[in-house]
């Protein structure tokens, strides 16, 4: 029971992005394992972007197609991988720990009559056992859990398993396979609501504090935002909330959101408690304050001291110049 | 319409957490637990079914200790008719363990509906509604933040990365809720008052180990002060460059 | 912040605006309310006192076999959540109350065993002979949330309803008599209008009201005004900042300190309690008289924990909790001439039931409520709520213990009016005399009629590590009160500057701030400890749930 099956997702026809972490995740497990990677991802045709999974340690990547598949089908998707499954000896099936993953893995758990580590930041091997750590409380612990059996089922915290390169030979398979989608369909995805992004949901924020001295500065803020193409928002202290000069849907830390993004940028703010407790939990915290002592240096991991308004203009500038 | 809820008594998510001494739990002294607070969409949303049906019955099902029975009367001070509690003293890592159980319970009920909450603001687990619905055969959409049911059938909106998902299924169903789903109402004092008359029937919880061990449990990692890069705007290149290449976050 | 050389000193009172009693005093029957339920007795607070007049009077009707509606109300989410003493515990109420226990199980954390008193100077601390008055062999620390819930779970299992998270807004009556209460309405925005989550006050009404809403409650203040029971003094007021720790070195011994960091012409001092060991309690207590514009209560708490003294304990430590709270510290003679009317009855801190010298007021209160409880009870049975009835409430505290301690100390508070050392000479001198010294009784103004110089602010950089910003300390009184909510204090219209400055310095929870020259009200920060009230802008009854969670204050 040593291999790994990484289940894969697409969306229009394309692999997820989030996928090359579900590979790179499971290629770790499988070398502690013993064992290969298969990577299976389910849809209506051929997809994009399957070829390139060998480089992050696919060995074979199998392409299972129906016509019911285009869109997430909860009930036939549990259906072909736990077959899938039960046809070969994994030690391990791995999910991406999205909207969608979260919500297929539990199901597959069940039907395979297995356990479920859900949003998992590390896996290894210890005596043969899978184990796995998770963040509980809200971030404020982590659990460390063995798995009795196999295979162990396990959806992987996005941002995290970081992709690597690990060669295999990634070799393609395609199969269509019967069965229907399933009681529960899916109709449509529709976007988004138009405007800015959430700040408890993007996965860069970008957030000031009473250093900006004006609501009106906060257009800098904005610009810094916009610069990640669609990826940031803008966040506030609870000063500047109080102050009115940003509604309170932006505020992070105490009554506000608390967040959790890849990359959190606290521009002139200095690290009152609350907002620390509203933002530690993100993966890189940048601060950029003009008093070396003030308290966010503490907790940030890189920083910049001198005046915001210098600072952010070149670091407008030079995210441009990254994306451009 | 007959609505089954499913709810858990969790800590208080401003609680600073204390690991106890076996290492592998919470330290409870002076915890404050409440309703676990994605759980209150499925209440209340149970309520509006239920009212605008006009007619039915919501029960509420925990499975937790003995003070959960407190935990239930909240939700029937909100207006849910009756209660029942699943008693143990130690949930197990294992959430298929806990669907099992909630399974055996709910399976001879006749329920139209079954909804829990998205997940336990605790585990973090965002597993029992759907294995729950998988173990009992039943269709199931999790996360749901905008709901339309109309006779056996029902549309419901959940969010992905990018997008919202537009679900239909048929009834009977498990739903599990997310926040926005709708605005819980807060009991009433009357609420309060008649909720001590409800019935709530306490039974014991049949439950297995499960195939989880927990290893232990550790606090987070502390994080290093931060490296300050530079001074003033010469410094932000080599900030990017440590974000790029680094911290590998751009 | 500029500060105007030679500004002429002022009187606060002046900028003090009239309790609403418009707001606070409604007649049964007004419009404006959602539910409407009736009791056998309603109570106002589920603190010590209000919770102890619920258990003995349901006990006193269990042994009749009767049943009494009890409903006690408390505005915080959960018991206890705005409940904070230091607190050191006379037992002899928790025994009245519980005869068939033993003192191990009531929700006390250790009998004291050692106790010290300190003279402070700035680098020194200088032991003195503990105080007659302040000997607390006997006495047990605790921890004031952990009674109240304690308590709340006795008297829930003896059927009292206890609502939490329902303030009371209003008194609800009819002619002189008291008929019940008016609570908030929940889900209102900053401009009042309501939101989705809106629910409209609802009307309590019962046979007795027991007020027992702790210091400077609202509706008793209300009531007192508007029956015009005065008392000889008007009533005094300390604040008291707090703080609990996880220490690394273990504290085995009670101490009260006097002297640094307070300047000469304030009163009060500092206390450090072991709830266990390594779980200490400590706090700074300033009586609101100082007539020096600039001080800042919190700040020199804050300072106070830099002191060798405080340092050794707390070094190496965490600070897991944070609050604040006043205190009546007027005693005898500020004790309204009656505490009870038709329809009412006022119990505990509201009454101004607390020893200065001892710093004592659990037990009282307790006692009170279980007074108010004997004295009200017959009146139900026999339908009989009148003032003439309740007025046995009133008799059994004049004869009890309480106002025999009270008495004894009558005049301790006051004469540290006129300095401290002063002060001092005349407190050894009445504690010897047991109180006669030196007779009649000293004339005394409000704390709001004290005039205060603008002065220089307590100079304070927090370090994040002893010491604390505002903010960061309101953050760990729990309070995570929503920003869009209603405005609950009043101000008066206009509020010059040096005045919004000595608001700003007061108030403990950085609630005002002076911006431009105006006052700026940050009012989610507020905890509760009511010194506003007694000095500037006006509290009110607010949102059920907001405000400060206590956990073990």
């Amino acid at each position: 029971m040593s291999d790994v099956l990484a289940v894969l997702e697409q969306r229009h026809g394309a692999v997820r992005k989030v996928s090359h972490e579900v590979v790179t995740g499971a290629r770790r497990l499988a070398d502690a394992l013993g064992g290969d990677v298969e990577a299976l991802v389910l849809a209506a045709g051929a997809v994009q972007g399957v070829e390139r999974l060998g480089a992050f340690g696919a060995d074979t990547v199998r392409t299972l197609t129906n016509a019911g598949f285009a869109l997430y089908a909860p009930e036939g998707y549990t259906q072909v991988i736990a077959e899938r499954v039960q046809a070969g000896r994994y030690g391990a099936v791995v999910f991406a720990a999205s909207a969608t993953g979260k919500d297929l893995a539990p199901r597959v758990a069940a039907r395979l009559g297995r356990p479920l580590a859900q949003d998992v930041m590390d896996v290894g091997v210890e005596a043969g056992a899978v184990v796995v750590v998770r963040p509980v409380f809200a971030g404020k612990a982590l659990l460390k859990l063995r798995v009795g059996g196999s295979p162990a089922v396990i959806s992987l915290r996005p941002n995290v398993f970081t992709p690597v390169e690990r060669p295999r030979a990634g070799i393609q398979e395609s199969a269509a396979v019967a069965g229907s989608a399933g009681r529960v369909v899916t109709k449509e995805i529709k976007a988004a609501e138009a405007g800015t992004l959430d700040v408890g949901e993007a996965p860069i924020v970008v957030s000031g504090g009473r250093g900006l001295k004006e609501p009106a500065n906060f257009k800098v803020l904005e610009a810094l935002a916009a610069a990640f193409g669609g990826q940031a928002a803008v966040g506030a202290s609870r000063a500047v909330v109080d102050a009115g000069w940003r509604p309170h849907a932006d505020q992070v830390g105490q009554t506000g959101k608390t967040v959790s993004p890849t990359l959190y940028v606290a521009v002139g703010i200095s690290g009152a408690i609350q907002h620390l407790a509203g933002m530690r939990t993100s993966k890189v915290i940048v601060a950029i304050n003009k008093d070396k002592d003030a308290p966010i240096f503490k907790v940030a991991d890189y920083g910049i001291v001198g005046d915001l308004f210098e600072v952010v203009p070149r670091l407008i500038d030079e995210i441009k110049k990254l994306h451009g | 319409m007959k609505i089954a809820v499913c709810i858990k008594r969790v800590p208080d998510s401003e609680t600073r957490v204390k690991i106890a001494s076996d290492g592998k739990s919470l330290d409870e002294a002076g915890v404050k637990f409440i309703l676990n607070p994605y759980d209150e969409f499925a209440v209340e949303e149970a309520l509006r079914l239920k009212e605008r049906a006009g007619a039915g019955e919501v029960v509420a099902v925990a499975l937790g200790p003995s003070a959960a029975q407190e935990t239930i009367r909240t939700t029937l001070a909100m207006g849910v008719d009756r209660g029942i509690l699943l008693q143990t003293d130690r949930l197990p890592a294992d959430g298929l363990e806990a669907a099992k159980a909630l399974a055996a319970e709910l399976a001879p009920g006749g329920y139209d509906l079954l909804l829990f909450g998205k997940m336990a603001i605790d585990d973090y687990n965002q597993q029992v509604g759907p294995m729950v619905a998988e173990l009992l055969g039943l269709p199931c959409v999790t996360s749901v933040a905008h709901l339309e049911i109309a006779g056996a059938r029902g549309v419901a909106e959940r969010e992905i990365e990018g997008g919202v998902e537009v679900v239909e299924f048929p009834l009977p169903a498990v739903l599990s809720t997310d926040k926005g789903l709708n605005e819980p109402r807060y009991p009433a004092l009357k609420g309060i008052m008649a909720a001590k008359k409800k019935p709530l029937e306490v039974k014991a919880a049949a439950l297995g180990g499960g195939a989880l061990e927990i290893v232990a449990l550790l606090p987070p990692p502390e994080r290093q002060p931060a490296k300050i890069v530079g001074e003033g705007a010469a410094a932000v290149p080599e900030l990017v460059r440590l974000l790029r290449e680094e911290a590998k976050v751009l | 912040m500029t500060r105007q050389a030679g500004t002429a000193p002022f009187v606060p009172a002046r900028y003090q605006p009239a309790l609403p009693l418009d707001r606070l005093i409604l007649t049964d029957g007004a419009p404006g309310a959602g539910d409407r339920t009736e009791l056998d007795v309603l109570i106002v607070g589920a603190g010590p006192a209000g919770l102890a007049a619920a258990i003995e009077l349901a006990r006193l009707a269990r042994q009749d076999g009767a049943q009494l509606a009890i409903g006690v109300l408390e505005k915080a989410e959960a018991l206890g959540e705005h409940s904070l003493s230091g607190a050191v515990v006379n037992p002899r109420s928790f025994r009245e109350l519980f005869p068939e226990r033993p003192d191990s199980a009531f929700p006390f954390r250790q009998a004291v065993t050692r106790e010290r008193v300190c003279l402070l100077t700035s680098g020194h601390s200088i032991p003195l002979p503990t105080p007659p008055t302040m000997r607390n062999g006997g006495n047990y620390v605790a921890s004031l949330c952990e009674i109240v819930r304690w308590l709340g779970n006795e008297a829930g299992e003896l059927g009292v309803n206890v609502f939490t998270g329902f303030p009371a807004a209003s008194l609800l009556t009819t002619g002189a008599r008291v008929a019940g209460v008016r609570t908030a309405a929940t889900g209102l925005d900053r401009e009042g209008r309501p939101l989705a989550s809106y629910a409209p006050p609802n009307d309590l009404v019962a046979k007795v009201t027991v007020l027992a809403e702790g210091t400077r409650g609202a509706l008793a203040q209300a009531y007192l005004e508007w029956q015009r029971i005065a008392a000889d003094s008007p009533q005094l007021f300390a604040l008291g900042v707090k703080e609990i720790w996880e220490t690394r070195r273990p504290l085995d011994a009670i101490v009260h300190t006097l002297g640094w960091p307070l300047p000469r012409d304030a009163f009060g001092g500092s206390f450090m309690y072991p709830l266990t060991a390594n779980l200490v309690a400590l706090g700074l207590v300033v009586g609101l008289d100082y007539p020096d514009a600039g001080l800042d209560p919190h700040a020199l708490f804050q300072q106070m924990k830099l002191h060798p003294l405080f340092r050794h304990y707390l070094e190496g430590g965490e600070m897991v909790e944070w609050g604040a709270k006043t205190i009546p510290e007027g005693g005898y003679y500020a004790v309204p001439a009656r505490r009870s009317g038709a329809g009412v009855a006022i119990v505990g801190d509201a009454a101004g039931f607390v020893d200065v010298p001892s710093l004592k007021g659990i037990h009282y209160a307790l006692q009170s409520g279980m007074l108010a409880a004997r004295a009200i009870y017959p009146g139900l049975k026999s339908g009989d709520a009148s003032a003439a009835a309740l007025a046995q409430y009133d008799r059994l505290v004049n004869a009890s213990f309480i106002m025999q301690d009270l008495y004894r100390t009558r005049n301790m508070r006051l004469a540290f009016r006129h300095g401290f050392y002063g002060g001092g000479v005349r407190a050894a001198l009445m504690t010897l005399t047991g109180g006669r010294f030196p007779g009649g009784k000293s004339a005394v103004e409000s704390d709001a009629a004290v005039a205060r110089r603008p002065g220089a602010p307590t100079p304070f950089v927090p370090d994040g590590k002893l010491t604390f910003s505002k903010l960061d300390a309101v953050f760990r009184s729990g309070n995570a009160t929503r920003d869009t909510i209603p405005l609950h204090l009043v101000p008066a219209s206009e509020v010059p500057a040096p005045v919004a400055e000595f608001y700003s310095r007061m108030c403990p929870a950085g609630v005002y701030e002076v911006v431009h020259g105006t006052l700026r009200v940050n009012a989610p920060n507020c905890v509760d400890c009511k010194a506003t009230d007694v000095l500037g802008p006006r509290w009110t009854p607010r949102e059920g749930g907001t405000g400060p969670k206590y956990k073990r204050m």
